[in-house]
């Protein structure tokens, strides 16, 4: 009775995906140990994993004072390592400094923009010698951008030799290719990867162009495809405050019309996305499998998907995790 | 880059925010998942208490103990609780998420441990919601009574004596389902806030009779249940009638302790906000507070108003009435009509001069049992959505609503079985059947008592903080796994005196011991069946989704 079936098609490749960790370093563990944890072939980081937030960390007589989840704490100097876990866990980025070094940033937009840059650049270099260091040779390690990602971070995942950047390019992943974009219609932030729809739209069938025609493909879009239910998020008002409506935060598809677009136009095999954090679920849209872990990386929970291809690329099977 | 060059102080902080260090360097970025705060998980702690039920619990024990007093057994059940409370918070922090005692067994000690619990859960819970809407629709003749004298409506307090019959009872449990389904489709943050205000109305509801009790005399009280049964000796007569029954007055150490599992069970729910876990912000902070506050409001208000009830009415009087009313109902009734298992609720109501603190009696126990369906329909549906998360259940039953954000499929199922369990509770007789049903809770107290204890010892990984010396490490995981002792040892008392008291507690018969292996059963055979047929069809293994990511 529970024997397997003849005609059940064969795992041929098994992805584990997760976005939206945004700096936190238990989740970006987390995602390496996940190719253990869940035998997969290949994981993806699909974009926003730069932090939102700097701590300064004073310096003052042999001892340091940081805010840790809204406390202050003061401890010796030599626990410095302890701290910064502490902070780094949050996914913040803990930056020891003096009174005189913390009042110039405060004054100076260009001075703090310069060292939000660094420190993102430092983890993501240090994330990647993590990998190289921990994954096993034969998993491939992705990571895409999102749209809280700054430019430069991708040349140092670009330069690193254990991790892939295939941002804007296809990927071969044996039974299907991947074509990647982080980049996100407008948003009220106004970050640094964000364009109109119709740019979108037209980046993605440029990318999607180069693709051979019958072969599989995935699409690793941050942007989840306008309402399709991995998109719903609270509605903002101009000083992006939540709406009320009826007593309660209006909820609203925030996804991308360009997005579903292609997903019609070119089914993908599977969509992987991201970006709208509390819109964690896998819908059908046709007959392409679209999934949104979400992220709840401030709790140092990693979401994320397990999705196993066949070897002509057909989806066999999903599973959302939370680990 | 959109960074922002303004120091922002969260909230948390904001009393320092003149200190330099306090600052955070943010920049714009979206992102929100966790909804309940402090406020909305304490609603959900005190609803699942639901504070005016004590009253059940201080009759049964009055009824079924000679020389029953409630001091010794209220803190006993608050002591078990907090150090519960501890233990469940090193749960919370290594797995924070919706689910409760499945997700903690099935990550830290196995899946078909997990499964064991998470299918007893929803039955048992499910169970619960029709006891509780029951026990609502059985003081609604008290309700309407206590209207009508606040309204001066004989019709009203009249109505209530033609909705005594088994049937009638079970279309108001019925209509109690259906109130708290329709409310449950409100996102959870709303029923949070439903919540919240029906545990005011019972807060409040207590506080006045903690004042009435305070202002009144005890010869107050004896003329005022004079003047409601019409018998100007109603006092006296109850204690003569229960002393010509035998009934012993006075206290005992050895009858209080044989309460604490009673008043374990009135405690239970106190730490529910654990089960919305992947709902609570900061959870284990949020969960910590919630816990306590709900602890230490519960001690204050149960331990105040037991202090005020001796002293106004007399312990004595009390095991007088309730034993008498159990054991001689109609010689109880010729005496009076006050109901015998109303408690303070009904002493209050004879003491009350003005409708609105009689409204607010008559209606508390109704609104009582509404919040508390609600907290336990929300918490069933919790565990339920985690199961199917992990595809134990099919994966139709985690659907969220797009409109309301909340799992109307998970929603639907709880509903459905629990107006059968409705209809089951009133119309026949379930009592051997589900006598366990307190041992089944202490088991539950048990598990979270025995995942606590081995979390150290099987994923300690998931509970360590990075950076922290070696020394510091040992003895911190030392610290969870005593206290994880501690709750299982306290847990396995109640148990004990669970089992030592089986003709008050619930007898081992066939048909509850079966109703028990059915009920714990179920979870690994379901469990089996789905891995059999996922593993037929080259789908992903079950266990995958159980498995707890390392954080280092």
């Amino acid at each position: 009775m529970w024997r397997k079936s003849k005609n059940a098609k064969k795992r041929e490749l098994r992805i584990y995906f997760a976005t939206d960790i945004h700096g936190s370093e238990v989740c970006f563990r987390k995602f390496l140990a996940a190719a253990r944890v869940y035998e997969a072939d290949v994981i993806i980081l699909g974009g926003d994993f730069a932090g939102k937030a700097i701590v300064p960390v004073l310096t003052q007589d042999g001892s340091l004072r940081a805010q840790v989840g809204g406390e202050e704490v003061t401890v010796p100097e030599a626990e410095w390592d302890r701290l910064a876990a502490d902070i780094g866990k949050k996914g913040l980025y803990p930056v020891r400094m003096d009174a005189a070094e913390l009042d110039r940033l405060a004054a100076d937009d260009g001075a703090l923009d310069r060292l939000f840059r660094s420190e993102i650049a430092a983890q993501v270099q240090r994330w990647c010698d993590l990998a190289a260091e921990r994954l096993d040779p034969a998993v491939r390690c992705i990571i895409t951008p999102g749209n809280d990602d700054p430019v430069d971070a991708d040349a140092v995942l670009a330069a690193h030799h254990r991790v892939e950047c295939p941002e804007l390019v296809l990927c071969d992943l044996g039974p299907v290719t991947m074509a990647s974009l982080g980049v996100v219609p407008t948003t009220p932030w106004n970050t640094e990867r964000e364009c109109t729809e119709d740019e979108l739209a037209k980046q993605i069938d440029v990318m999607l162009g180069r693709l051979p025609d019958g072969r599989p493909c995935i699409l690793n879009l941050h942007c989840p495809p306008y309402a399709s239910g991995l998109d719903d998020a609270p509605e903002l008002d101009a000083t992006l405050k939540p709406v009320i409506r009826g007593g309660r935060p209006s909820i609203i598809p925030v996804g991308s019309h360009a997005v579903r677009e292609a997903i019609k136009r070119h089914p993908p095999v599977v969509g992987l996305h991201g970006h709208i954090h509390e819109s964690r679920g896998a819908q059908k849209i046709g007959r392409t499998l679209c999934v949104n872990p979400g992220s709840d990386y401030s709790s140092g929970v990693l979401r994320g998907a397990v999705i196993d291809l066949a070897q002509d690329g057909s989806c066999l099977d999903f599973l959302l995790t939370t680990g | 880059m959109t960074s922002s060059s303004e120091a922002s102080v969260p909230a948390g902080a904001a009393s320092t925010g003149t200190s330099q260090s306090t600052r955070l360097f943010v920049r714009q970025t979206s992102g929100l998942v966790r909804d309940l705060g402090i406020p909305a998980a304490t609603g959900i702690s005190l609803a699942s208490v639901a504070v005016v039920n004590t009253f059940i619990n201080f009759n049964a024990g009055l009824t079924d103990f000679a020389k029953s007093d409630m001091y010794l057994p209220l803190v006993a059940g608050a002591v078990i609780w907090l150090v519960a409370m501890f233990a469940y918070r090193y749960l919370l922090r290594a797995v924070p998420r919706a689910g409760g005692e499945y997700v903690y067994l099935s990550r830290i000690v196995s899946p078909v441990a997990g499964s064991v619990a998470g299918l007893g859960i929803a039955v048992v819970f499910t169970y619960v919601l029709s006891t509780n809407a029951h026990f609502a629709a059985q003081f609604t003749p008290f309700m309407l009574s206590g209207l009508g004298s606040a309204f001066h409506s004989t019709a009203v307090a009249n109505a209530g004596t033609h909705l005594t019959s088994n049937i009638a009872i079970a279309w108001l449990s019925v209509v109690v389902m259906l109130i708290v389904a329709a409310l449950s489709l409100f996102s959870v943050r709303i029923v949070a806030r439903i919540i919240f205000w029906l545990i005011v109305l019972q807060v409040v509801a207590f506080i006045v009779l903690i004042g009435m009790l305070a202002v009144n005399s005890h010869a107050d009280f004896t003329s005022a249940l004079a003047t409601y049964s019409n018998h100007p000796g109603a006092y006296q007569a109850i204690i003569s009638g229960a002393k010509a029954s035998g009934v012993v007055f006075g206290t005992s150490i050895a009858a209080g302790v044989a309460i604490i599992p009673f008043m374990v069970l009135n405690y239970n729910g106190v730490l529910y906000s654990y089960y919305v876990g992947g709902e609570l912000r900061r959870p284990g902070r949020t969960y910590l507070y919630a816990s306590a506050i709900s602890i230490g409001v519960l001690v204050v208000l149960w331990i105040g108003v037991w202090a005020l009830l001796r002293a106004r009415i007399g312990l004595t009087f009390m095991q007088a009435q309730a034993n008498l009313g159990a054991s001689s109902p109609t010689a109880y009734g010729k005496i009076t009509s006050l109901s015998s298992v109303s408690g303070g609720l009904g002493y209050g109501m004879i003491l009350s001069g003005d409708p609105i603190t009689k409204i607010l009696f008559a209606t508390a126990v109704p609104l009582a049992e509404i919040a508390v369906n609600l907290a336990f329909l929300t918490v069933t549906t919790r565990v339920l959505f985690a199961q199917a998360f992990d595809r134990l259940l099919p994966v139709g039953v985690a659907k969220i609503g797009e409109r309301n954000h909340a799992p109307n499929v998970a929603i639907s199922i709880v509903l459905v079985i629990g107006i059968g369990f409705c209809f089951l509770t009133s119309l026949v007789n379930l009592g051997s059947i589900v006598a366990l049903q307190s041992l089944f809770f202490a088991l539950i107290l048990l598990a979270g008592g025995i995942a606590a204890t081995v979390l150290p010892i099987r994923r300690a990984d998931l509970i360590e903080t990075p950076g922290m010396p070696n020394e510091a490490r040992k003895k911190w995981l030392r610290n969870v796994a005593l206290v994880g002792g501690a709750t299982t040892a306290l847990a396995l008392f109640t148990v004990y005196e669970l089992v030592a008291h089986q003709s008050v507690y619930g007898k081992f018969q066939w048909e509850s011991i079966l109703t028990l292996v059915i009920v714990l059963g179920a979870g690994p055979v379901i469990y089996v069946i789905a891995r059999s047929v996922r593993r037929q069809r080259n789908a992903l293994d079950l266990d995958m989704a159980m498995r707890e990511l390392p954080p280092e």
